[in-house]
């Protein structure tokens, strides 16, 4: 029996009787465990999966696009076009008539702005010093950008030498050396693209990163951090007039409490729900639970400096007596897969569609771990209390899985990533960790995360001279069928040879909405709420 | 009474101080803020501008001194997290913390205390019992288990009032009533140990021998003498107004100072959290002064320093 309540604030969201005279679009109300991080809505400070959930394609935009819809892969966004000039250097044609949240038309001149060191890579001498620095006195009126901004921005465009303007809606960017995948790093998150004025006239930094002006179908109205965000209809917006006249995201932290909200009516959609709460959701016909895979794949990090995984054979064992899918079967209903290793399908012709995790084969971890004279010495899992989903539950099954082919691995409790990183506090071992693409080349992932400048060698767990060195080729190599080779061979080292990690399987994220609402979920946090995805 | 104020104010310095230094050491020993604000997938150059920045970088000794120091100029230091000062976050939070906590103070003392009352009036009756069983189920029951079960039926099966939030008075009431039960429960029990115990004693039969009206011997009587521990626990409870309502803030999902303290641990975000820790600490000294104040107006032989 549907609740009272339910029944009847059916007809307030798809009829939308209209609580502003004039305007009969509905309002909603999406219920999240977080909304930003940072407190935040700036995409260079903000680099989350909660981040990209209430930024795209709501509020910022970038130049290149991706199908929401679809497999996420690139297209035409605040950019109608883009040409190689040569290996350094791309053009794009800006749209036409794309004005802000201000009213003002975007040109050249903002995309030149969005990029260049005031917004982005900070203006030398003194930038990043004021702002977050806790000096008695010192108020945060300073357009000054915090440290952390630059530095994201350099990890993003690491070699970007200048953005110029070639015309009003023109622009080109030149990179200091060779980057096929400038086009994929200027579609991830925190390439978006922000009017320059509106900077300007933004009282100081942090005024401006809490209210943005970009190009998205919704501006920000108001944002309580930690509380709401609320935003409503850009009806300027260039992709046609929103569906919506206001979506507010509201801050509850606990699962009990957003599928409550959701339940009686008071939220349309309640994100960031458990797997083992899909089938309570259901059960009532009303509502249905949609979402799934995402860009970010669940693995386990090895410290190759632990005396027992200093062994790739140990570490191999390790990767061979994992029963992958039955975690997937078990934990996560099945609703997410075993991914083909540290790479996901929109990578394009970069993807190794022959490629997979270590086979579950306890026979051959029971050989590696006869060869490397192991004799049950404890292998420490540093593992934190659910900060993934089901990450306890899963470690306690890998615990098992690993004993049966004769490891002895000893879950070690810690709070946070600062514990598990921490190396005065005794020998590291194994732990969590998930990687995302940020874009649609390895070297979002693979390189960026394990390469020398990731943060897992950066901490001192792993590290192989080759790969290393196969990660400046792939970075700056233009043969694609040659890349395609560096890249088979960077991930026969981390997951195989000489393992670094090896992956358990895909993450995904379960949104709970009223059945009746007619929108669908993308296979990322995104939450596409434009008109062709709204009541069609 | 100089004597008084002087060793209280002491004591409450020294109260203040450990607070600090224990969270200071606490929290700073438990995780670096750096890799917990900028999250996991934090390049590391970031993590490490983030730590320069915030001094982070420096050793533990001299990250205290200096927040003591600055703590002792009255900068109470700026939230990592946020940017900005703690002191402004933190009293931002406070009117909807006191949106909840007084009216459940209100309904603590409304509730509780007649029932206390009325059950040692009544000792032994049904109405005793039934009261008694109330007031243990009351305490007994986590206030988060209380307060989804009150969501399960007044939100969600009858639809009659909200289930979270903080948008009009509606929205408190089901936080209020979590808060308020238990407190009640409480009160309710020491109210009814406590005439018990007065009821007990030789001036009350006396009194009554001497044919005062018995309702006059409660009111004169009775109620005055076993104010005194009843006043106890309304001084511990007027002290956590502000960070009483931790869970019912989370549960319910109303932005007060419960939830920014929950986040602030969370994030290691130090400034926030000896912030909160601070202010709490002192309405709690307050709250302690206060009572030691009632009890010599309640009982004039504490006022004058004799037993009598």
């Amino acid at each position: 029996m549907l609740p009272r309540r339910t029944l009847l604030a059916a007809p307030t969201l798809l009829a939308a009787p209209a609580l502003a005279q004039g305007d009969q679009r509905p309002a909603i109300t999406i219920a999240v465990q977080k909304i930003s991080n940072s407190n935040t809505l700036e995409v260079l400070r903000e680099q989350s999966n909660v981040g990209e959930r209430i930024f795209r394609s709501s509020l910022w935009e970038s130049l290149i696009g991706r199908n929401w819809q679809g497999q996420l892969e690139t297209q035409p966004a605040l950019a109608t076009q883009w040409r190689r000039i040569d290996d350094r250097t791309v053009e794009f044609d800006l749209r036409d008539g794309v004005r802000f949240h201000d009213g003002r038309e975007m040109t050249a001149e903002d995309v030149v702005f969005t990029f260049g060191p005031e917004r982005m890579f900070g203006t030398g001498e003194g930038s990043g010093a004021a702002l977050f620095q806790r000096a008695p006195g010192t108020a945060p009126q300073g357009r000054e950008l915090p440290p952390e901004v630059p530095a994201v921005a350099r990890r993003m465009l690491p070699a970007l030498e200048r953005v110029e303007a070639v015309g009003r809606h023109k622009v080109r960017f030149v990179n200091r050396t060779p980057d096929v995948t400038l086009e994929g790093r200027l579609s991830r998150l925190g390439a978006d693209i922000m009017s320059r004025a509106g900077f300007e006239a933004a009282g100081s930094w942090l005024d401006w990163a809490r209210k943005p002006i970009a190009t998205g179908p919704y501006m920000v109205a108001e944002f309580r951090p930690d509380v709401s965000l609320t935003l409503v209809a850009h009806d300027a917006y260039w992709g046609g007039r929103p569906p919506l006249r206001q979506i507010r995201f509201v801050e509850v932290p606990e699962v009990a409490s957003r599928i409550n909200m959701l339940l009686s009516g008071e939220a349309q959609f309640a994100c960031d729900i458990p797997p083992d709460q899909i089938g309570a959701v259901e059960r009532n016909r009303a509502f249905e639970v949609q979402g799934g895979t995402i860009l970010n794949h669940r693995l386990m990090c090895f410290d190759k400096s632990h005396p027992v995984l200093r062994d790739a054979r140990v570490r191999r064992a390790m990767t061979h007596s994992i029963d992958r899918q039955a975690i997937v079967d078990s934990l996560w209903s099945g609703r997410t897969v075993v991914p083909r290793g540290l790479q996901w399908d929109y990578y394009g012709e970069m993807f190794l569609s022959d490629w997979s995790v270590p086979r579950f084969d306890l026979a051959e971890a029971r050989r590696l771990l006869r060869e490397a004279n192991y004799r049950g010495e404890p292998i420490p899992y540093r593992l934190l209390n659910n900060y993934y989903t089901n990450q306890v539950a899963t470690a306690q099954i890998l615990v098992e899985m690993w004993r049966q082919a004769g490891l002895n691995v000893v879950i070690e409790m810690r709070e946070n990533f600062s514990q598990v990183f921490d190396r005065s506090t005794g020998q590291r071992g194994v732990r969590d960790w998930s990687n995302s693409a940020p874009f649609n080349d390895p070297v979002s992932s693979l390189v960026n995360q394990h390469g020398p400048r990731g943060q897992q060698q950066q901490i001192g767990e792993w590290t192989n001279e080759e790969f290393n060195r196969l990660s400046d080729l792939l970075e700056t190599d233009t043969d694609r069928a040659r890349r395609r080779a560096t890249f088979r061979r960077m991930l026969e080292i981390a997951e195989r040879e000489d393992p670094a990690f090896t992956v358990l399987h895909q993450n995904a994220t379960f949104t709970a909405k009223r059945r009746d609402i007619r929108w669908r979920a993308a296979p990322a946090f995104a939450m596409d709420f434009r008109a062709q995805n709204w009541g069609a | 009474m100089l004597r008084f104020f002087t060793i209280r104010l002491l004591r409450a310095a020294v109260t203040l101080t450990m607070v600090v230094t224990f969270a200071f050491l606490v929290l700073i020993a438990s995780g670096d803020p750096a890799d917990i604000i900028m999250g996991s997938d934090a390049p590391p150059e970031a993590i490490e501008a983030f730590r320069q920045a915030w001094g982070l970088d420096r050793p533990i000794w001299v990250q205290y001194l200096s927040y003591f120091s600055a703590i002792l100029s009255g900068d109470l230091g700026r939230s990592m997290r946020d940017g900005r000062d703690a002191i402004v976050l933190v009293a931002e939070r406070i009117p909807a913390t006191l949106a909840l906590t007084l009216p459940a103070l209100a309904l603590k003392l409304a509730l509780g205390i007649p029932a206390g009352i009325y059950a040692a009036l009544h000792r032994n009756s049904m109405a005793d019992r039934a009261v008694m069983v109330l007031a243990v189920a009351g305490f007994t029951i986590p206030s988060f288990v209380l307060g989804l079960l009150l969501v399960l039926v007044f939100a969600v099966q009858l639809g009659w009032l909200p289930s979270g939030g903080q948008e009009s008075w509606r929205h408190a009431i089901l936080p209020v009533i979590t808060l308020g039960i238990g407190g009640a429960a409480v009160l309710a029990r020491f109210t009814r140990s406590a005439m018990l115990e007065v009821l007990g004693q030789p001036y009350i039969r006396t009194a009554s021998a001497k044919g005062v009206a018995w309702r006059a011997v409660v009111s004169h009587h009775a109620l005055p003498n076993a104010a005194i521990p009843t006043v106890t626990i309304i001084g511990f409870m007027v002290g956590s107004l502000l960070a009483g309502a931790v869970v019912v803030e989370s549960v319910f999902s109303w932005p007060g100072v419960g939830r920014l303290l929950v986040t602030a641990v969370a994030n290691r975000d130090l400034a926030v959290v000896q912030c909160i820790l601070l202010l709490v600490a002192a309405t709690m000294i307050t709250a302690n002064l206060v009572v030691d104040l009632l009890y010599g107006l309640l009982d004039p032989r504490l006022r004058s320093g004799k037993e009598g």
